[in-house]
């Protein structure tokens, strides 16, 4: 599969310090990638230096085979970005604002205002068309950047916090907004955001940034697995089970650990299919079996076990993912 | 593969089109000036401004040389370039004073005016985009940079010479028909006055435009980049340019000579903040 952005020890610092620090990974084609890290870890830095807004200081970058240092103008033309701040022009409309962009981006001034009506139309905007932009929620004005990210129809998308400030509804309204246009064309997709659980559902690709360096990589289930081997399975059994139970099932084979918590008995088996087994073992040694529920380790354990090593230390080495090491 | 390898395989992609792109050039101008006129705050003062200084002020003059007491002028000529105090001498006594405030002593205004709004204008096209928190996106279109700074400039001109030559004609009209009684003709504009407007006026907005916009791409707020430029840059500028009125006593073809002069430094200015702008220098400060 062709990787859509190559970066090789992207680096770039300003006065007040090094924002990004030998950044290299590699995205595949039509991947969703979640670039996830505190404030100041480096990811809108990481966006402008793949869109050529700034230049590297040190390193390289490749986006859809295009150096955005040489090739920028080519690549902003298939690349759509919405930014942190939706850099809306209050003073007017939303059909102005993406009239506009659609100019800007070479589409003719009738193309323009059929893919803009649409756009209206399937962003919930059409009431709202004509209206100036100053008075819109959060959540409109994310609608019509989104839309304005849209309006050339990109082969790229790079969504820089896209539901900050949004209540729940609206930051679950735009998610699936996102989804949709993701999937529909297959595209590429870095997505900056804070909400782990949005990020988790979204994303099949993973980056954990600290202070302007990578710290994790990789598809988020394999870099589960990596940690907490097996999978863990909670068995609902009414209450706690009795401490023979406890290590019958422990001495199981196929299972890794247990633990017992107020209505049962948390038990991490080598995969999936053990279940059963663990089940009927269970129900041999008398106890009733009210539910189980897998609990596949994702996106959100990674990031958090990820900055607990990286919040109170400095960081010492990159060491997370094969695609860094190979 | 190495991701080093894959990128060295990836096709290269074509050089910028060398040229200016009027369709994007014009497309940002429209953005700018579409919003512009829907600010009150901005255009206001604009407008308000330059038909107090350069309207309103003739007509007052005017009304009051009509009814007042003629004015023995004959010991200030004396201090007075010797062109320009001959000229005034020809002119019968009540016409003196017109013709001197009217045909001479405004002349500054008509320089600072645009100048001033010109600079005011092209203070807000990088900043007020930051302030705005709408440059970003700017930044992300397929935009060449080039046409970014050459739209930016022209916002800032062309506003400024329609300005100044609106006013410019309402004062041609007011002076005339308020001053009418006492001049029996029409005695503005004169061809002095002309390349004033036509050509010096307009050098003088591209001057303060080519420091304003260098700046604006500098600074984060209209605010800060209007303290910068208009604080230390552009009283000099100013004081400057209000000495070039003075060529109005001078021939006609000296207005055009000095008009040049300004226009080539005005371009000069314009040159070097278009090859320093890059959106590294602009996105580095946001």
């Amino acid at each position: 599969m062709t990787d859509a952005i190559v970066c090789e020890e992207l680096t770039r610092e300003f006065p007040s310090g090094r924002a990004v620090d030998r950044l290299t990974f590699a995205v595949p084609q039509g991947a969703v990638l979640a670039l996830l890290g505190p404030n100041g870890a480096g990811k809108t830095t990481s966006i402008r230096l793949m869109n050529g807004i700034l230049a590297p200081d040190s390193g390289t970058c490749r986006v859809m085979g295009l150096d955005p240092q040489v090739n920028g103008t080519e690549l902003r033309a298939r690349t759509g970005v919405v930014t942190e701040n939706a850099g809306l022009d209050d003073r007017l409309t939303a059909r102005e604002n993406l009239e506009i962009t659609g100019r800007l981006r070479g589409l003719g001034a009738k193309r323009t205002a059929e893919i803009v009506d649409d756009l209206l139309e399937r962003f919930d905007m059409t009431s709202h068309a004509d209206h100036r932009c100053q008075g819109f929620s959060t959540g409109q004005r994310r609608r019509v950047s989104l839309a304005r990210a849209l309006i050339h129809d990109p082969e790229m998308l790079f969504l820089d916090e896209p539901t900050s400030g949004l209540d729940p509804a609206g930051a679950r309204a735009v998610m699936e907004l996102i989804n949709r246009s993701a999937r529909e064309r297959g595209r590429t997709i870095v997505l900056c955001t804070h909400f782990l659980s949005e990020a988790g559902s979204t994303a099949d690709w993973m980056a954990v940034m600290h202070q302007g360096r990578l710290v994790s990589f990789g598809r988020p289930a394999e870099l589960a697995t990596a940690r907490w081997p097996g999978l863990e399975v909670h068995f609902d059994l009414g209450g706690p089970p009795d401490e023979l139970t406890r290590s019958e099932i422990s001495a199981l084979p196929s299972v890794l650990s247990t633990e017992v918590d107020a209505v049962g008995l948390v038990v991490t088996v080598t995969d999936r299919a053990q279940i059963p087994g663990v089940v009927a073992a269970l129900v041999g040694l008398g106890a009733t079996v009210y539910g189980t529920q897998a609990r596949p380790r994702g996106l959100e354990d990674v990031y958090f076990d990820v900055q607990s090593r990286y919040d109170s230390s400095a960081i010492t080495s990159l060491v997370d993912s094969p695609a860094l090491t190979s | 593969m190495s991701t080093a390898e894959q990128a060295a395989s990836l096709p290269v992609a074509h050089s910028p089109n060398p040229r200016i792109d009027w369709t994007i050039v014009r497309s940002v101008l429209a953005k700018d000036i579409t919003a512009t006129k829907r600010s009150k705050a901005v255009v206001a003062p604009m407008i308000v401004v330059p038909l107090a200084l350069l309207v309103g002020l003739p007509i007052a003059v005017g009304l009051f040389a009509r009814s007042a007491v003629t004015p023995d002028l004959a010991g200030l000529f004396d201090h007075l370039p010797s062109s320009m105090g001959e000229e005034l001498r020809a002119m019968e006594p009540r016409q003196q004073l017109v013709g001197l405030v009217l045909g001479y002593l405004i002349a500054p205004l008509f320089l600072i005016v645009p100048m001033m709004v010109s600079s005011a204008l092209a203070a807000d096209t990088f900043a007020g985009e930051k302030e705005r928190r709408t440059l970003e996106s700017l930044l992300f279109l397929p935009v060449e940079e080039r046409d970014l700074y050459v739209a930016k400039v022209l916002f800032a001109f062309l506003p400024t010479v329609a300005i100044s030559w609106i006013c410019f004609a309402l004062f041609c009209v007011a002076a005339n028909v308020v001053a009418w009684p006492l001049m029996q003709g029409i005695f503005v504009p004169t061809w002095r006055w002309f390349g004033l407007i036509v050509f010096m006026a307009p050098a003088v907005s591209a001057l303060g435009l080519g420091v304003m916009v260098r700046v604006s791409a500098r600074a984060n707020t209209t605010q800060e980049a209007n303290q910068l430029g208009g604080a230390v840059i552009m009283p000099l500028i100013l004081l400057a340019v209000g000495q070039t009125s003075g060529l109005l006593v001078l021939p006609a073809v000296w207005i055009f000579v000095a008009s040049a002069g300004v226009w080539l430094v005005a371009f000069g200015l314009i040159r070097g903040g278009l090859k320093r702008f890059t959106r590294d220098q602009v996105a580095s400060r946001m």
